[in-house]
Order: C-alpha cells, then structure tokens, then sequence
C-alpha cells in the first residue's frame, strides 16, 4: 500500500455523540461486513461496553475505501471512548493518527470533552474535521452548532461535515473529506524500524498482541524485533492489519497501524508506549512515548477467597497490558488477606476494572472504599502520600494535612444554573467563574476538592440537569484540609476495608450516611448485626440490622424441582459474592455503596 | 415418540415404586397471582386434550420402563380438572388403572376449585377410585379471594368442603395462602380458624410467590397493591405453626399439615426425589433420574401426540452427584427429615464424605441435627430453610 493512501484517523467526541455508531456506517460503507455479520456499535466488542451502551476502549480497524478519485484508500479508523475516565485512551488512540473527525451531536453542541478532546487532538497536531452528527434529530440545530465550532473551537466552518450516523445521509461525504483533508502518514519506509505500542492484548494460543503504528521503517515475519525500553528481544511470527478479525499481510511499514505476534508468554515484556526496533539494525532512539498519566482514585482489590490471590496476580498483569492506565501494588488487609492496592483514573474506571478481572478473568473481587492521595506533613518536618486510610498516620504526628483540588469545566443550560451551583457549594466548592458560549448556555468553572467528585458527582450533575450538563476536570493542586478517619465496625469487628478519609466537619454526617447504607445493603442474617462508625474510640453513629426471620419457599412439588434447586443454586453463588467479615456476609456492593449519596 | 431411550437401570430396588401425574390444563378463569400451566375460556379443547391425554397413557404404558414398575399413586392435577366432564374425568382414571400396573390401594388424588363440582361430579369420582380431594380454596375471606382474581366466595369453599364428605371423601386436603397483600394476621387466623372448624385431614398452607408477568406482578410493581413485610409474614407462620398443633394438624413438610396416617404419598415421593411418570400438557416425569416436560401449550401438546410427534418440550439429566445434593434438598422440605442410610445407597456415595466441613458447620450451628439415622432441619432452621439448602445444594 503506497504510503500516500494511507489515512489514520480517531472519531472523538464528547459521550453518547455518536461516535461508534458513525463508525459502524463507516464499515458499512467500505464492505466489511456482511448484513448478517451486522450489530450496531460492532466495535464495542467487550459485554460491559454492550451492557452499557459506552465505548471503554479504542477500537482500531482498516477499511479499503475506493474514492471518487478512483484510487484505493487504506483508512485505519479509531473509535475512541467519550466518558472522561477514558481520556487516556484517547491520547493514546491519537498518538496513532493523523487526523481526527471531531463529532458534535447537532442537538447538543459543544460539551465538556468536546474541548477536552479536541485540546488532545491539537496536542498531538493533528488535522481535525468537524463532524455535526445527529442532523436527523428534530431538536437538531446544524446552524448554531456550526457557528460554536467557528467561534468556540476556533475551527474553520469550510470543512464542517453534517451527517446522520443513525440514517447514513452525509457519510459518503465523510469519507472522501477524510481523504481529502486529511495528511497521509510521513514516516520512511527505508530508515531503521520505529514502532510505536498503542495497545495490547493477551491471547492464551498466541500471546501478547501487540498493536502498533509503524513510524518508520518495516517490519515482517521472522525478523527478530527489540523492545527498546528493556532490550528484550523476539523472533515475529506474524504481522497483519486489523480488519473484524486478524488479517494476517507480508509486512508492515512506515504509515501502517496493525499487529504484531511473536509468541509473547510473559506478559510484563510488553509495555505499551514502548518502541519496537530491529535488533540486527536497531533504531538510535525511541519514540517519545506517552505521557505518565495520573491516577485518581485509589482503592484495593481483594479476591473474595483468599485462595485465589494468584489468580488475582497473574489476572492483573494481563489487564494492566490492556489497561496501561491502571497502577498496582501489592496490599494486605487484616479483615481480606492479600490483594493489591490500585490506582484509578476515575470511579467509572475502577467499576470497569472490576467487572472486567470478575468476567474475563472469573475471579470474584472486593474493592476497598475509594480514596484520593492526601499530603501529610507530619511534625518531624517531612510530608507523607497516603491514599490508603490504613496509613493515616497517628493524629498527634500531624502538623498539616492537604488533599487534592480540581478545576471542573461544566456545561449546561442557563436554567440549570441554581441547581449545579448549589451542588458546587454541597461539595466544598470555590472561585467559581461562569460565561455564556453561547445564548442559553452556560460554561461554569469550579475549584472543588477531588474527594468530593470522586463518586458520583457526575450522576448527581446528570440527574438534576436531566442529562444535559456534562462534566471535565482536571487536577490544580493540593490545599489545606483537615482529615479524620472513620471506621466501621460490624458487630463490635472494625471492617478497615470500610474505613475511609473524611472531611471533619463533614464526619459525623458521613458516619451516619455510611451505617445507613450498609443497613441498606447487607441483607439480613441469622442473628442481629450492629454496625457503627467510629472515629479515634468514638463511636459516631449506629444502626443494627434485625436477624433474618424467614427465607423459605412455601412450594415445591415434582414440576418445580429443577427450578427450585436453580433459584438455591443461584442463592448460593450469591452468598459466594459475599465477604464474611466475622460472622457477617458482607455482599460486594456494599463496599462501594458507603460514598454513595442519599439523594437517588 | 414415547421415550424408549431411557434404559432402565435394573436392580434398584427402591426405584420399582412409582407415581402418575395427569395434567388439566384448563380453569374457569385465570387468578391474578397465577403462573400454572392453565388457560382460561379453552374448554373447547377439553375433547381433544382427553384424546391425546389417552392416547400418551397408552404409549407410556407400553414401555418397558412403565412395565417394570408398580405405581401406588395417580393424582390428577391443575389447572382445575373438575371443569371437566365427569364422564371423561371418570374415563381418564379407569384407563389409567388399567394401563399400568397399580397396586392394591394406591392413593387417587384430584385437584379441584370451588365452584366447579357437584355433588354427582364427586360422587362419580369416588365411584372411579378417587380416594383422596386436594380443594384449592386460598382464603376465606371474600375481600381477599376477590383481589387474588378466584371466582369463588368463602361461602362456596365451605359448601365444596361439605358436598365432598357427603359424595364419601374421606381424606380431604384444602390450600390457603398466606402473606397476600393487604392480609393481616387476624384474618390469617380467621382462615386457618374456619379451615379446621370443617376438620380436614391435610391442609397445604403456602405464602404467596410472586411470580414476574402475571398480573399480581405488574399491580405490586405499579404500586397498586403492597406484600407484608418479611417480619408480619414470620408471624403469619408462627401462628400457624401454633395453631394447627393445636388442632392434631401435624406438619410434615415445610408448607403441608396433616393428621397421623393422612399425609400425601404422592408427594412424599416427590420430596424423595423418586421416579414418576407426568403426563399432559407441561407436566413434568422423572424416570430414573431423567427429568421430561411436556410442551405446555394444550394444543401443540394435542397436535404432537396426535401426529406421533415427541411430546417433550425439555430434557433436564443431572450426574449423580446433583442428583444426589437434589435429593437431600428436597428430603429436607420434610419434617422427618431424610434417611441417611437409603440415601448413601441409592447414590453410592457417604453423606458426611461429600459435604465434610459444610455438615460440621450447619450441625454446629443447630441447623441441621442427625439422631436416628435421619438428618434433618432443626425446628429453629424450618423458617430460613434456605439458607441451609443453599449451601447443600
Ligand atoms: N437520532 C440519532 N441518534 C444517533 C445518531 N448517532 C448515534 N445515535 C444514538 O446515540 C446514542 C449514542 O451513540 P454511540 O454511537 O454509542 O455514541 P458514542 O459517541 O460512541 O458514545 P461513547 O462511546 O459512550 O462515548 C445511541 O443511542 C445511538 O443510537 C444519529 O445520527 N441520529
Ligand atoms: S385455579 Fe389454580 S391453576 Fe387455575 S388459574 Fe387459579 S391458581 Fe391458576
Ligand atoms: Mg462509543
């Protein structure tokens, strides 16, 4: 494939703009698949995405596109995540391509991740076509959007694309802007072999798949190839492109994005944003990589049965190869035995993460309370990171104690003003700013300490504006605060699985809050259960749950057998989700459910 | 196709005993909580489903299977098989007992609603051999019989009793539910009160499942109606627990009482996890540990037979080591318990070998005891039966 045919290029957006479903007409358009083959967002291949109806990860696949000119086009499209958890996943998608369409829902308009990902699109310098996606919608306002994207964005209204990716009008013109306006790759084919790890994956036939973005040079079967960052080299079986499935090609050169096999079993040898060379004619230098990211959200992760610890081992490994966003250390927890304490982009990436290792990897977790790295400076004059409530160090020790604040950009109509203000001012809010981008809309900026987003800011952001405000953030710095931990204790047994960092002034609310959602989601048992927050020796609040009185089905004759013995069998692998802590089944989503608010 | 596949293990002995389920798919009309095979207002096919009925009585019997086994109980169920004529119902029965081979005094049940028999109806069953009428009665009280959609007043329950005992029954067994919405304690006693004053010799005494899609469902859901909570529900049981000992009603099973000598054969075997054959629309056999249903629709039910089509809809065998853990949850439904011994027989297998720690456990904890050679529930665990059987099963 000549190298000016190649096209490489990311759909970004902000959530649920139609990013993958623009993707899917894409494929269509180019005959990759058959009717049959067809399901809607088809590269959302993971259940949870399906479940969801939320793209997690970038997805990659090579469409031939014959243009108008006559000439036969390679495109490497990318769909890329829209939450702001997966932001991550976006520059590294990026760091693949040359171009990037830029969606706007048509009755939306410009959001939050809209400019966070077009900023992360100007980063890496990359040509951007704005698409105005959604022009079927009766609430579709193509105009004012167009006029956003000259006067907010600063992009040139020329090459603005309207389409439906729901009906497929406008998509043929998509495709050949695509050509047109955007840069084949640069890169030479003819210098020493560059290329970029974008993404992994673990296959247990194959090994590590990697996926990568030739920069320059060539690369094929049987050559033997070097990781630059730690020297380790492997002879390549196979190199191919992505299509639905692996289509296995000669070669890959400079320009091409496509995946290397080399019978790569231990997973740690791969690291993505590492560069690959070849080892008889090996680069001077590797890429420059990916920027360290920060994590947010800090919680452990304990398998239920302590047995399969290294299971759990051996299961992360394999993820963080997929999930370069996801940090670990190994954790010990008195009340969970051994698991590892992790580091999150965001809560919707922790429970990603959690349902990913529970359904890829069978394993069912606990995941501590969620918490964010606070500053101690202590009165021997040094200063101590702690994200994990089991180190706060000794009250007395402490001189001064800051936590992290972030600036969160939020978008919404005027009317929903009030409302977002006050929940600004609930969650310690300050110096916040607003201005009007356009009539009836409002850009609001807010300093807010990061603990008090962590959970679900975003959901309550939703729910009192009725899904139109939208949400990004990103970290200041550290302030003053003045922290106290509280534990819970169940039936008298301090749970430090369950012990959290809080705000003092907001203590006593929070203890009361955390008894009563536990109340909430421990079920009843044989026998009473109390449970009780403390802070230091004092107890703060109470509530017991009654003992279990009855759990009996009435009916069982010949017909019902096999379903009664289903409905026990279910019961069972239930219980088998639960921790016992003591004497007490504590089910998995109680762990989570203390920092949930009331108010849903 | 009648299921000539199924080989018949020979030399179990506890396996030569059998039982018979007929299934009549039909009522007057659908009650709001029901999710039973059983259709409303299709009584036109009442001939043909007795055709069909016949006519798979027929090819059972004349499997090897059928043949080696001697069948001590027969019980025709619903639905509500007394909508039908008595000619046919008396028909069915006397095929039946011609069909297989019965012993001496199997026990003969029907199912039956009030306001859907007669005096002659009865008696005619009775001159079949139906030794033994289950009533479907659910409450006496009209308010309540009303909100659960049942097409039949207090009154009429009362009267059913009485015209079966004067038809010759002598062995009498109602059902009534508990924990319906809207119910209080003082009306459950009040049902249970007028339920023994007719001095039945077997009551079944269910709590009210409620079942997804049934219109019961989509009240509760909608807010129209509201269930008592778990806390009124276990009062609900201790009083009947206290009431009925009190009225020589001795509870055998966790939803069945009955007086010495009275209890259900039929469903003992059910709760033993034996063989059975079931026969009819969506009835369910068990025949050496192969688990058939029939399709429940009445007529591809009819329209299979008919075309000498398999009339199975699903196929459920278990190895044996589920069969095994089965049978000890079902065994545990009964007061008695299970008895070890004929346990590790049938299965090959040791009670205490293949549940180790768990048996330790739920014995340590007084909810599970073995004395005499039976293990079973303690009465303290009667109530939260499963959270027991959830971790034997
Ligand atoms: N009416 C209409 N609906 C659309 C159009 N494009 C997408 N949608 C709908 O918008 C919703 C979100 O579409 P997706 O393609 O999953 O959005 P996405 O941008 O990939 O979302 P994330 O991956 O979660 O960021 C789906 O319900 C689509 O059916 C369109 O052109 N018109
Ligand atoms: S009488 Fe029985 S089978 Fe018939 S509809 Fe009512 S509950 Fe269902
Ligand atoms: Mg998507």
């Amino acid at each position: 494939m000549p190298q000016d045919t190649i096209r490489n290029f990311s759909i970004i957006a902000h959530i649920d703009h139609g990013k993958s479903t623009l993707s899917d007409r894409l494929i269509q358009k180019c005959g990759m698949v058959t009717d049959r083959q067809f399901k809607d967002q088809l590269l959302d291949s993971m259940d949870i995405e399906r479940e969801r109806g939320i793209t997690i990860k970038s997805q990659t696949i090579c469409l031939p596109y014959k243009a108008k000119d006559g000439k036969l086009y390679s495109l490497n499209l990318v769909d890329t995540p829209g939450h702001v958890d997966f932001s991550y996943e976006v520059s590294r998608a990026l760091s693949s391509c040359e171009g990037a369409l830029l969606l706007i829902d048509a009755a939306q308009g410009v959001e939050a991740q809209t400019l966070a990902n077009l900023y992360l699109a100007m980063d890496y310098d990359l040509e951007i076509i704005p698409v105005i996606n959604k022009i079927d919608l009766p609430s579709a306002d193509p105009e004012s959007v167009a006029m956003q994207i000259e006067e907010d964005l600063g992009l040139e209204a020329e090459h603005i694309q309207l389409c439906s990716a729901k009906t497929g009008e406008g998509v043929d013109d998509i495709l050949e802007a695509i050509v047109k306006y955007l840069p084949p790759p640069k890169g030479d084919a003819d210098a020493p072999l560059q290329a970029l790890i974008f993404d992994a994956n673990y296959d247990s036939f194959r090994g590590t798949i990697i996926s990568c973005r030739i920069i320059n040079g060539r690369i094929k079967a049987g050559d033997t190839m070097l990781f630059m960052a730690n020297k380790i080299s492997y002879k390549v079986d196979e190199v191919g492109l992505f299509g639905l499935v692996r289509q296995p090609r000669k070669e890959l050169r400079a320009g091409e994005v496509g995946y290397i096999l080399a019978g790569i079993k231990t997973v740690t040898d791969t690291k993505p944003g590492d560069t690959i060379t070849l080892k008889d004619a090996p680069a001077s230098e590797p890429l420059p990589g990916f920027k360290e990211i920060q994590q947010v959200v800090f919680s452990s992760i304990y398998p239920i049965s302590t047995d399969e610890y290294e299971n759990l081992a051996s299961a992360m490994e394999k993820l963080t190869l997929n999930d370069a966003s996801l940090t670990y250390q190994k954790d010990s927890s008195t009340a969970l035995g051994f698991g590892f304490r992790c580091g999150f982009l965001g809560l919707l990436h922790l429970e990603v993460i959690q349902e990913r290792l529970e359904r890829e990897f069978d394993i069912p977790l606990i995941l501590t309370v969620p918490s964010v790295c606070y500053h101690f400076h202590l009165e021997d004059g040094t200063m101590k990171e702690i994200d994990n409530p089991a180190y706060f160090p000794d009250p007395s020790t402490i001189s001064r104690t800051e936590e992290p604040f972030i600036k969160a950009t939020i978008h919404i109509p005027e009317r929903y003003m009030g409302s977002v203000m006050t929940l600004c001012m609930e969650r310690r809010g300050e110096n916040t700013h607003y201005h009007y981008p356009m009539p009836g809309r409002i850009e609001f900026t807010c300093e807010v300490p990061l603990a008090e987003v962590i959970y679900d800011f975003y959901d309550r952001l939703k729910s009192i504006t009725q899904g139109y405000g939208s949400f990004d953030y990103k970290l200041i710095d550290y302030r003053k605060s003045d922290l106290v931990k509280l534990d819970i204790l169940v039936n008298g047994e301090r749970v430090d699985a369950l012990s959290q960092l809080v705000y003092r002034a907001n203590a006593r609310q929070r203890g009361l809050h955390a008894c009563e959602r536990l109340k909430e989601e421990i079920p009843r048992q044989m026998f009473k259960i109390a449970i009780q927050g403390a802070i230091g020796g004092t107890i703060i609040s109470r509530t017991t749950i009654a003992a279990l009185r009855k759990d009996v089905t009435a009916k069982c004759y010949g017909g019902d057998i096999s379903r009664k013995r289903k409905l026990l069998e279910k019961q069972k692998a239930g219980k088998k989700r639960m921790k016992t802590v003591g004497n007490v089944d504590i089910p998995q989503k109680a762990f989570l459910a203390v920092l949930k608010s009331e108010e849903r | 196709m009648p299921p000539s596949f199924i080989k018949d293990p020979a030399g179990n002995a506890g396996d030569k005993k059998a039982t018979i389920y007929l299934h009549i798919p039909f009522c007057k009309s659908k009650c709001h909580y029901c999710s039973f095979n059983s259709y409303a207002g299709r009584t036109n096919e009442i001939g043909d489903y007795f055709k069909a009925l016949n006519s798979q009585m027929r090819d059972m019997a004349a499997q090897p299977w059928s043949q080696n086994r001697s069948f001590f109980s027969l019980y025709i169920g619903g639905g509500t098989p007394t909508i039908c004529d008595s000619a046919l119902l008396a028909d069915l029965i006397k095929n039946c007992l011609r069909l297989f081979h019965f012993t001496d005094h199997p026990e003969i049940t029907v199912e039956t609603n009030p306001n859907t028999i007669s005096t002659e109806k009865l008696y005619s069953l009775v001159q079949t051999g139906a030794n033994r009428l289950s009533i479907g009665v659910q409450s006496f009280s009209n308010s309540l019989l009303l909100s659960l959609g049942r097409s039949h007043t207090a009154d009429e329950a009362k009267h059913a009793f009485t015209m079966a005992r004067q038809a010759g029954f002598t062995n009498i067994s109602m059902d009534l539910m508990y924990g319906l919405p809207g119910q209080t304690l003082q009306e459950w006693r009040h049902s249970l009160e007028i339920a023994t004053s007719l001095d039945p010799e077997h009551l079944s005494l269910y709590e009210l499942m409620v079942e997804e899609g049934t219109p019961m469902a989509a009240k509760i859901k909608g807010g129209g109606a509201f269930l008592p909570g778990e806390d009124d529900v276990a009062d609900m049981e201790e009083l009947t627990a206290s009431l009925l000992a009190a009225k020589g009603l001795k509870r055998y099973e966790i939803s069945n009482f009955a007086k010495p000598v009275f209890t259900s054969q039929h469903n003992i075997h059910y709760w033993q996890n034996l063989s059975w054959i079931g026969m009819g629309a969506g009835a369910t056999g068990s025949l050496s540990g192969i688990r058939m249903t029939n399709v429940p629709d009445p007529a591809t039910y009819i329209e299979n037979i008919r075309n000498k089509q398999n009339p199975y809809s699903e196929m459920e065998c278990l190895c044996r080591q589920s069969r095994f853990r089965e049978t000890v949850i079902m065994g545990l439904r009964m007061i008695e318990g299970i008895r070890i011994d004929d346990l590790e027989k049938r299965f090959a297998m040791g009670l205490e070998a293949y549940y180790g720690d768990t048996l330790k456990e739920l014995t340590e904890q007084k909810l599970l005891e073995i004395s005499n050679g039976f293990l079973r529930l303690t009465a303290a665990a009667l109530t939260v039966a499963n959270q027991v059987l959830a971790r034997l099963v």
